[in-house]
């Protein structure tokens, strides 16, 4: 591209095609912070639920706490590493939504540091990241991330009625459901659209 | 009356960076030359007019230990462009 002066329809076309350009798709690793995240939790519930099984000792609860101190950490590491080359709208009210969401689940966990009891945690952690992960499918027009966040917010109601010791299992499950897939499915995408 | 085309947006790299940059928050310079597959020199002179102009605003940092320029278009090149494409608009009318 040079620096030509242009006709009229030269640059009704030029500014048609560049904006075109910018609305191509995912960019590669879109799925690594699922993906990061549905691990962790996957792995951390299955060893609260393992680990109190075995041991019925109350204190392995408070492994609950890895998630956030391994997955903030990484986060940062991984958005370094995959930096974007350009941060459309959404990208950015899809960050907004998740800083809101963080900052409820930070509240949460504060609360249950002064009495575990006052709130049905795991409820609603479940709930926020669920509805964190329906409306970033509803706005990336995603539908595997439209379906798995929809179904991890039924699935969220389970915990108000399954002992407290089988919960963290739901919670594993929806880690699957809500994180791991999409997460997958969205890497998929993106090869797939690198292949084209 | 029909306005005149801003001259520093009539060109067509020129143009074609403000197209991307008004439709995204902020683009990063190797994306900027991949999609306007122009060379790094000139799309260097290109940014620093436009960032003269006060059209856009770059921001110079770094991505691990490289450097990274990162250009976000300004609320004065978002009005010249809208300008701008009302400008092409009423021409093309007039030719019609």
């Amino acid at each position: 591209m040079e620096n030509k002066i242009l006709s009229q329809d030269e640059s009704l076309e030029l500014i048609t095609r560049m904006i075109q350009e910018t609305r191509k798709g995912f960019e590669k690793g879109g799925g690594n912070i699922f993906l990061l995240w549905g691990y962790l939790c996957l792995g951390v519930s299955l060893l609260v639920y393992f680990l109190f099984h075995y041991t019925s000792n109350y204190s392995v609860l408070w492994l609950w706490f890895l998630i956030p101190v391994l997955g903030y950490p990484f986060m940062y590491l991984i958005k370094r590493r995959d930096r974007k080359r350009i941060v459309t709208f959404i990208d950015s009210v899809i960050c907004k939504i998740w800083i809101v969401i963080g900052f409820c689940t930070l509240l949460i966990c504060l609360t249950i540091l002064y009495d575990y009891s006052l709130l049905p945690i795991l409820f609603l952690i479940s709930l926020l990241v669920t509805s964190g992960v329906a409306m970033s499918g509803l706005i990336m027009k995603f539908k595997p991330v439209i379906i798995s966040g929809f179904i991890g917010i039924f699935i969220c109601f389970c915990f108000l009625f399954v002992p407290w010791v089988y919960q963290t299992l739901v919670f594993s499950a929806m880690a699957i459901i809500m994180l791991i897939i999409p997460g997958h499915i969205l890497n998929l995408s993106v090869k797939a659209e690198q292949h084209d | 009356m029909i306005k005149e085309l801003n001259p520093l947006l009539h060109s067509q790299l020129r143009l074609a960076i403000i197209s991307i940059l008004v439709s995204v928050e902020e683009a990063d310079f190797v994306f900027l030359r991949e999609k306007t597959g122009a060379t790094a020199g000139n799309l260097s002179i290109q940014i620093e007019k436009l960032s003269a102009a006060g059209y856009i605003e770059v921001i110079k940092g770094y991505s691990g230990k490289r450097p990274r320029t990162v250009c976000r278009i300004t609320a004065d090149g978002r009005q010249a462009f809208e300008e701008y494409v009302q400008g092409l608009k009423e021409l093309i009318n007039l030719e019609l």
